[in-house]
């Protein structure tokens, strides 16, 4: 063990706020994400599965060995998307902190499997240019890992196909700024080419209701 | 209070709290004796409290609470119902439009796909098969769970997905997941991830 107990209860505790940030900031939807944060180079803490981010306690957090994600001790049974935390922490040692969740708009991305062109400096310097759409795969199978791994290549977020959204930062005050950045842009980029696709000049909800309606009636 | 009343009133606060607060909205718990509990017709969900519920007996239901009785006589496993009016699922619904899967979240808790009923029982009866919601033609959706907290959920990633249906339709493409891995991930979802059902028979117990 290469870390301190009280590095250890410190970044427990980081887990547990970072899931309640997540739903704070609507980062969140319908369903949980997961979240990791690194304790040394072979050794993380990440969410456990099928928690809510309410009821989760600090100490509910597992300890997963990076190198062979099958491997983990204490808290409760870790997320099946530790794999892919694990891949991104072994092949980027920059990286501290990563954030999986499934956000609206990151969302729309994602299921249509379009690509996010960087849309401002910020997004350039946080997610480091356009921020790819992963290959699809099932949840918690190497097809996914793979996908999102290479779509991650030289990025710090990309999409996972029909899934959601994928963040790594130098720490989690960073991986949340990447999120946050990741939403924004997702939605700038889909208020513009829903103007472009409906010729309005005025972007709302309700050009967006009509616009489906019209076209799509059965 | 009693336990069934105090879910159907937390869980009308929490779709408050995810912005759907609506004045047509029926939500209701089955209980392990032949009757459910139900919110009365016209009670916005905000002011939903232990006066707007009411116990109703199964074989004898009308109306909006014949639907809910024939979905529980239809499906064994189904204990909770919501019916609702979330944003994105009424321009889907106007436009009598089927949502395929468009996420894996969606595959999972709501099926491989969400087609739009006709206003009528035989019709909602017929689309909520193989499927835990379905949408109705100009009046929301109906979602369906083993507990409420399983039908709440439904409610919102149903809505998420009808967001992503609705806005990748418009912005030039949907791309939707095979249906056998939809199939999948609706069956392992339900025999392994799910433990929500565990808290409603504790509900039935308590009774």
């Amino acid at each position: 063990m290469a870390w301190t107990k009280e590095e250890e209860l410190r970044l427990r505790q980081v887990i547990k706020d970072s899931g309640v940030n997540l739903l704070k900031e609507n980062l969140v939807q319908g369903t949980w994400g997961n979240t990791a944060a690194r304790l040394d180079e072979d050794h993380m803490l990440v969410t456990p599965t099928g928690l809510d981010y309410i009821t989760l306690t600090p100490e509910d957090m597992p300890v997963v060995q990076i190198s062979d994600p099958s491997i983990w001790s204490d808290g409760k049974k870790p997320t099946s998307e530790r794999k892919i935390h694990a891949a991104i922490m072994a092949a980027r040692p920059e990286i501290n902190a990563t954030i999986h969740s499934h956000p609206v708009y990151c969302s729309i991305l994602a299921s249509a499997r379009i690509e996010l062109p960087v849309m401002s400096a910020e997004m350039e310097k946080l997610v480091g240019g356009p921020a790819r759409v992963g290959a699809y795969g099932l949840p918690g199978t190497k097809a996914l890992k793979k996908g999102t791994v290479a779509a991650m290549e030289g990025r710090n977020a990309c999409f996972m196909a029909n899934h959601g959204v994928f963040c790594a930062g130098k720490d989690m005050d960073e991986a949340f700024e990447i999120i946050r950045i990741m939403e924004k842009s997702s939605y700038e980029y889909i208020k513009q080419m829903t103007l472009k696709a409906t010729g309005q000049k005025t972007y709302s909800d309700e050009l967006l209701f009509d616009y489906f309606v019209s076209k799509f009636s059965k | 209070m009693n336990k069934y009343v105090e879910k159907i009133i937390e869980y009308a606060k929490r779709l408050v709290e995810e912005g759907i607060n609506d004045d047509k909205a029926c939500i209701s718990l089955k209980t392990t004796h032949g009757y459910m509990y139900a919110t009365k017709e016209g009670v916005e969900l905000k002011n939903i409290d232990e006066n707007s519920v009411e116990k109703i007996d199964l074989a004898t239901a009308e109306g909006e609470y014949r639907l809910h009785a024939t979905i529980y006589a239809a499906k064994e496993d189904v204990n909770a119902i919501c019916h609702v009016h979330p944003k994105w699922v009424a321009p889907v619904a106007k436009a009598g439009a089927t949502i395929p899967t468009v996420l894996d979240d969606m595959a999972q808790i709501v099926g491989p796909k969400c087609k739009t009923a006709q206003n009528d029982i035989a019709s909602i009866i017929k689309n909520l098969k193989g499927c835990n919601s379905c949408l109705i033609k100009d009046d929301g959706c109906i979602t369906t769970g083993r507990s409420l907290d399983e039908a709440y959920t439904c409610v919102l990633v149903l809505d998420k997905a009808a967001h992503c249906f609705v806005s990748s339709a418009v912005i030039g493409k949907n791309v939707t997941i095979n249906i056998f891995e939809a199939k999948l991930m609706q069956f392992i979802y339900k025999k392994k991830y799910s433990k929500a059902n565990q808290e409603n028979l504790q509900v039935s117990e308590e009774e």
